[in-house]
């Protein structure tokens, strides 16, 4: 965080966008850890590689992910 | 310049061990510091990481970037994600990490603090690191298939399905003893009792609230549900002393397991987005906080292991677990050292989400190192504790009596010197009323974190508090754990029936569903209550029985490793995962037989079970039974028993024989015959 405070003085509002994506970044990396894809990913892969095919909600993806990861007899865990 | 500098700061790293080493083996008579421990095993890990991981990944796996992942190959931005190597560690670590590197070294304790911590250490290195990184690697190499399937393909389809029907009796007997911890520390503990009972609202909350309110917002729901945790343990003090609602939440150990048989039945057959997630997360919150803190705990406070190095319990007397220090040392402590279970996830949902087949090394190898270092931190929470206390704690009411005078005087005759005044004095600093016989690893840890907690932060006055949350810390996961257990076994279950009698393979069809759940929970249940029960306390015969079986998994996933090695023809590297397959089938038949035909009635199920048959016959009564028919009941459960553990011999011996007659097959080819997706580029003659 510090670099980009560093940064800001030579490119003035760079730093702020810079910031931005690295919250992101942790916040989603933190969701990832607990099992939870990344919704924004997902969207960017659609748009990628099945352009015009629907896309779903946030919300139905997230439920979906909370299905798929627990439903089916997943979400195994260790003793 | 480079190399010197690292030959330098790894010359540090193992003068550094070999001090603390030093300090453990060399502090005779005086008691010796918990950090030179823990700091023992971080040198261990750094140098087995840094020297014997890089070798399997260049040498024996030969790990190539250039070759697709299954997550790149079918990345669909849903389950196949390349995922930075980070957040898969942790991912990955949160999925093996559970209630069994807690339980098995706080059992392994009574025979000194230096057997478990060396077989842990050599243990993780040499088998456990070992198998979770070779099989995450041959899953990687085979699309993300699972242990099940890769046994399929490389062994045959019989073994294949042996290996099935053998994961399922182990997760019935795991099912059984996490259950059963989670009796053992809340029997008659209200305070305990209710933060626990308090997680099913609290889940049920976040689960509304991520699900139908906020949708994937699982940190806000996490916040506020560790929130309203915290506070429920707060409460439970409140509600304890209640002279209404203390009673209420006061069970005991056969009302808790009928409890708890219910309980999972219900939780297995809701919505997963109501309470199994939703609690999950909980409990991956608490996890990784709360083995920070007590990492940074034992540095700050810097208690010293009261435990003696070794006891004279390594004869095989001990009052926690009966049999000699071999084999039985080796099936006590099985996470944290090796486990078979982590084949399971290793070969899950983490090979679908590893970004490039390097990042293998340290999600597989690596995430081992951290169970075990959880393992280490058990361990020696146990063993700050007064020896005295750890035994007071551990020991069944059939050896030290059931009030604190009596256990006092049998455990000072052992030579650990305690009084019933400390006994009284341990369990109002924790706010219990008793910590006589809470056999199970939980509550020992618990008293031995909040006397470490406790010292940093808050003193005697927070001492009750951390204990009850430390409870709750692992109850948390440990009924996560039947709950998503239970589902996994039915679907095991629905899948077998389904061959029988298609309908019953149904998974959408409820009837099915519920006689599914019903076996399932039935089996566990029969075992678990079977446990409460148990003249010597249950955990010294399931723990056992659990610690047989999940060693045989990872001997056969161990077996699976050394034949695709040996199909991809790098025999030379072979004894990579020979040396610890022969190591875990020595150690886990010569127990797996021990338990069944030892004359000894404290070690062998026959004995026990010929010793209340006869006693049965001849009109005498043996406590704990009651009555003649609880005399056949317990001689039939221990005969159950026996044919369990029979089972999983003869499982393992029947893996050695397809895994051997394999390996001939494939050192006679000159050619690889292991069934790996090739290259990019080259033409894909998989099956």
């Amino acid at each position: 965080m510090i670099s980009n405070a560093d940064k800001s003085a030579v490119e003035p509002g760079a730093w702020r966008s810079r910031l931005k994506e690295r919250i992101r970044a942790a916040r989603q990396g933190y969701r990832q850890v607990f099992g939870i894809p990344d919704y924004e990913r997902y969207v960017a892969h659609r748009a990628a590689h099945h352009p015009g095919e629907p896309v779903l909600s946030p919300c139905d993806f997230h439920r979906a992910a909370i299905e798929r990861k627990y439903g089916q007899g997943g979400g195994q865990r260790c003793c | 310049m480079k190399s010197v500098k690292t030959f330098v700061l790894w010359a540090a790293v193992a003068i550094v061990g070999a001090v603390s080493f030093g300090a453990l083996a060399l502090g005779r008579g005086e008691s010796v510091n918990a950090v030179w421990l823990v700091t023992a095993a971080l040198s261990v890990y750094c140098i087995a990481y840094r020297f014997y991981s890089k070798f399997i990944a260049e040498r024996v796996l030969r790990l190539d970037d250039s070759r697709e992942t299954p997550a790149v190959r079918h990345n669909d931005g849903l389950d196949y994600v390349p995922t930075n190597k980070w957040v898969l560690y942790g991912h990955h670590f949160a999925a093996i990490a559970g209630a069994g590197p807690l339980v098995g070294p706080v059992l392994a304790a009574q025979l000194g603090f230096l057997p478990g911590t060396l077989w842990i250490l050599a243990g993780v290195v040499a088998a456990g690191a070992v198998q979770d990184f070779i099989v995450l690697f041959a899953s990687v190499r085979r699309d993300g298939k699972s242990l099940g399937e890769m046994i399929k393909m490389e062994l045959g389809p019989i073994p294949g399905s042996l290996a099935l029907v053998g994961v399922l009796a182990i997760m019935i007997i795991i099912l059984a003893v996490l259950a059963l911890v989670v009796v053992k520390a809340l029997t008659s503990s209200p305070w305990g009792l209710f933060t626990i009972a308090a997680t099913i609202p609290i889940a049920l909350l976040m689960g509304i609230y991520m699900h139908v309110i906020r949708p994937g917002r699982v940190s806000e729901a996490s916040v506020f549900g560790v929130a309203l945790l915290l506070g429920s343990i707060v409460l439970g003090r409140t509600v304890a002393a209640d002279p209404t609602w203390g009673p209420v939440f006061t069970l005991s150990g056969t009302q808790l397991a009928w409890t708890l048989i219910v309980y999972g039945a219900v939780a297995a057959s809701l919505p997963v987005w109501l309470m199994l997630a939703p609690r999950d997360y909980l409990s991956t919150f608490l996890k990784i906080g709360t083995i920070v803190a007590l990492a940074i705990g034992i540095y700050a406070v810097a208690p010293a292991l009261r435990m003696p190095a070794t006891t004279r319990f390594i004869d095989g007397t001990g009052p926690v677990f009966s049999g000699p220090l071999f084999p039985f040392l080796f099936i006590t402590i099985a996470c944290g050292a090796v486990s078979g279970f982590h084949a399971l996830i290793s070969s899950g949902t983490t090979p679908k989400m590893i970004e490039k087949e390097s990042h293998m090394r340290f999600i597989g190898f690596g995430g081992m190192l951290a169970e075990s270092f959880v393992a280490v931190m058990a361990l020696t929470a146990a063993c700050v504790l007064e020896p005295g206390i750890y035994f007071v704690m551990n020991a069944p009411a059939a050896i030290i009596g059931s009030t604190a005078a009596d256990a006092a005087h049998v455990i000072s005759s052992w030579g650990f010197t305690i009084t019933p005044e400390m006994i009284q004095q341990t369990a109002s600093d924790i706010g219990e009323k008793t910590i006589l016989s809470r056999a199970g690893g939980a509550p020992t840890l618990a008293v031995g974190m909040a006397q470490i907690l406790g010292s940093a932060l808050g003193g005697k006055t927070m001492e009750a508090f951390w204990y009850h949350f430390a409870i709750l810390f692992e109850a948390l996961f440990i009924l996560t754990a039947v709950d998503a257990g239970t589902r996994v076994g039915r679907f095991m279950i629905q899948d077998m029936l389904g061959h029988v009698y298609k309908p019953l393979g149904d998974t959408k069809l409820l009837p099915a569903n519920f006689l599914a759940t019903g076996l399932c929970v039935a089996m566990w249940g029969y075992f678990l209550y079977q446990g409460v029960v148990d003249p010597l306390g249950g955990i010294n015969t399931l723990w056992q029985l659990f610690g047989v079986g999940n060693q045989m998994l990872a001997g056969i996933a161990l077996l699976l490793c050394t034949s695709v090695l040996v199909k991809m023809k790098r025999e030379r590297y072979v004894w990579v995962t020979l040396v610890p397959t022969v190591w875990l089938l020595i150690t886990t038949l010569t127990a797996g037989v021990e338990k069944i035909f030892h004359s000894d009635p404290r070690i062998g199920f026959l004995a026990l079970a010929h010793k209340f048959n006869t006693a049965a016959a001849q009109g005498t009564i043996l406590a704990p039974a009651k009555s003649l028919a609880e005399m056949r009941r317990v001689a039939f459960n221990n005969t159950l028993d026996a044919v369990v553990c029979a089972f999983f011999v003869l499982l393992v011996l029947a893996m050695c024989v397809f895994a051997f007659k394999i390996c001939l097959q494939a050192l006679r080819k000159a050619q690889p015959t292991a069934h790996e997706i090739p290259p990019a580029g080259v033409a894909r003659t998989l099956a």
